[in-house]
């Protein structure tokens, strides 16, 4: 135990400055990548507009806006949440970025507690009853389900439910000024949820079964798990005390991993349904070329990544004291 | 294990379909541009018009051979994935291999580099160089590709660390095979079943991001690909187009992602059921 002690702290600290590593090589990347830009804010607003400048008129713009802050500024304004002006909305940008924010959590979040819950339940049961016809369909259809991307099931969605059987709103968030009592509001939320959430959580589920189950029937096999059924405890409680705890880990590690390729989904998926999120924020500022947008965009949701799987590693540690002995 | 490695894929379902749209989905990029029966870029059809037997999916609402513009846009879709796939899997093993066998402060740069773009969401430095940079595709596989190796690299480590404690690496040693003589003689061969289930992975992930990308108009506009396809068909969901422009690509996209998934599976389940936490976990 002592030994514990002793190793864990350097081993902490190590994960925080691996973390803290990548994020300042994402804040840097998006410091400098724009420096390197070919053309600007100020051809991509003003050549298609009415508006004609003259030389001196363009040259003050173009000098406002590609001003240079420097590295150390720049940190110091990121971090005060002073993101600068959105060149397309002008408005700040931290006020689009949190505006957009909470959609993009409830519906990412919503996402994964369900299809982590619901993955995980129906693992632990489908390895539970393994060689059975019930089981073998279902390992069978989550194979295929996991080929399809948000992509396709976003689109076959929208089409069959909101298009042509009309349940189900095609875009938006919420109701535009409805003047409802809070209990119709929040079905109305819900209600425009109900597509986009589908979508993800289609597209979560299948790999969070799978990766249950076949962690659960390797679990299964193991000798604790005779004599738990040897002491005659309830089976019920052999599956979730004794086996489902070890085969949770793994579902805990995946997440971590993939969320980094799972957020690429929810961009889609946001951008199919209309949903007012950061994905739809960041396909916007793409179209109108607003630099300070997807700036910001990129880099808070990487920091937000980062901080999420670091946490995650935290908590793993915590589930699994394995690890802190491990090479 | 290798007598019976083909017996044994044959068996398995999910290898002979997999293998079956693989050869089909080969067929179309190789042969891609001869099968069309136009140029993808020839606007000169009436825009918007329904399948005829000379355009076999109608013709969208640029005046293209719709049919002619999917032959080309699998073709971009999967060649992406590969070349994506090839230089990560090239990358993970020469640094996983390294790593393993060198050891000492190699090893701790190598694996700390790995950890530290680990953490970082691909999609998102993907989405920067794209939308500033307008790179060609080719720069972006690469880009990705030096994105996703580290997976791949933990996994040669880890396999590495074990098997350079084997008696024919021991024997190789003394004998007085240098380093390159017994990475190149012992180690490469023998780990060549990780080199398949990673490289099915990773081109996986790399045809999805490019799916992803291109229908989020990151890719050039003239650049014929799936996720494009879908994103303009959408623009005219209301008309009645959804059978003959928006389901051919997402059914391509869908079929081709399933291909490489199936591969990945039954090789991941067939060539080595050890393999698989080694692949699938995280070892920081």
């Amino acid at each position: 135990m002592i030994d514990h002690a002793t190793h864990s702290v350097p081993r902490r600290l190590g994960l925080i400055i691996t973390f803290g590593l990548a994020a300042l090589a994402m804040i840097y990347l998006s410091y400098s990548l724009p420096r390197l830009l070919p053309g600007d804010f100020v051809t991509a607003m003003y050549s298609s507009s009415h508006v004609t400048l003259t030389a001196e008129q363009e040259a003050e713009l173009r000098a406002y806006y590609t001003e240079e802050p420097g590295f150390g500024r720049y940190l110091l304004k990121l971090a005060s949440l002073d993101w600068g002006y959105s060149y397309a909305f002008l408005t700040p940008v931290s006020a689009l970025f949190f505006g957009a924010l909470p959609w993009t959590l409830l519906l990412l979040g919503t996402a994964h507690v369900i299809s982590m819950l619901v993955g995980f339940v129906t693992g632990v049961e489908a390895a539970w009853r393994r060689d059975s016809h019930l089981e073998k369909s279902m390992v069978g259809g989550m194979t295929v389900l996991e080929g399809v991307p948000e992509i396709s099931t976003g689109v076959i969605l929208l089409v069959v439910f909101a298009l042509h059987l009309g349940w189900f709103p095609a875009a938006g968030a919420e109701t535009a000024y409805a003047e409802v009592s809070l209990l119709a509001r929040l079905a109305d939320v819900g209600h425009h949820l109900a597509l986009p959430l589908a979508t993800l959580v289609l597209a979560y589920f299948p790999g969070n079964f799978l990766l249950t189950r076949n962690s659960m029937v390797m679990v299964i096999k193991q000798s604790y798990i005779t004599t738990a059924r040897a002491k005659g405890l309830p089976a019920r409680r052999i599956r979730y005390a004794h086996a489902a705890r070890n085969a949770l880990l793994p579902l805990v590690t995946r997440f971590g991993l993939r969320l980094a390729f799972m957020i690429t989904g929810a961009l889609v998926v946001e951008r199919i349904h209309s949903y007012p999120g950061l994905g739809t924020l960041l396909y916007n500022a793409i179209q109108a070329r607003d630099l300070p947008v997807i700036q910001a965009v990129v880099l808070a949701s990487s920091l937000m990544v980062l901080t999420i799987i670091l946490g995650l590693e935290m908590i793993y540690r915590i589930i699994d004291p394995r690890i802190e002995h491990a090479r | 294990m290798h007598v019976n490695l083909k017996n044994e894929l044959l068996q398995d379902h999910w290898f002979v379909v997999g293998f079956g749209l693989a050869v089909l989905f080969a067929t179309v990029t190789l042969l891609g541009p001869p099968l069309a029966p136009f140029d993808p870029w020839d606007m000169s059809f009436a825009p918007i018009s329904p399948p005829t037997a000379q355009h076999l999916l109608g013709v969208n609402d640029g005046g293209q051979d719709i049919f002619s513009e999917l032959l080309y846009a699998v073709r971009n879709t999967v060649a992406f994935g590969l070349v994506s796939g090839l230089v990560a899997l090239t990358l993970g093993v020469i640094i996983g291999l390294i790593s393993g066998w060198f050891g000492g402060y190699i090893d701790t740069v190598l694996m700390r580099l790995a950890d530290v773009l680990l953490a970082i969401p691909a999609i998102m430095i993907l989405i920067l160089t794209a939308a500033l940079l307008r790179p060609s595709p080719v720069v972006l596989a690469l880009i990705l590709a030096g994105l996703m190796w580290p997976t791949i690299s933990k996994a040669i480590r880890a396999q590495t660390l074990s098997l350079r404690e084997g008696l024919h690496i021991r024997a190789a040693e003394q004998i007085g095979g240098g380093n390159w003589y017994i990475i190149r003689r012992h180690l490469m061969p023998e780990m060549f079943p990780l080199y398949l289930i990673g490289f099915a992975a990773k081109a996986r992930m790399a045809m999805f991001m490019e799916a992803s990308l291109a229908f989020l108009g990151l890719f050039d506009p003239s650049r014929k690909s799936l996720g494009m396809m879908i994103s303009y068909a959408l623009k005219y969901y209301y008309m009645d187009i959804w059978w003959n422009w928006l389901l051919p690509p997402i059914g391509c996209l869908s079929l081709l992602i399933m291909t490489v998934t199936f591969l990945a599976i039954s090789l991941e389940k067939v060539l080595d059921p050890r393999l698989k936490e080694t692949l699938g976990e995280r070892t920081a």
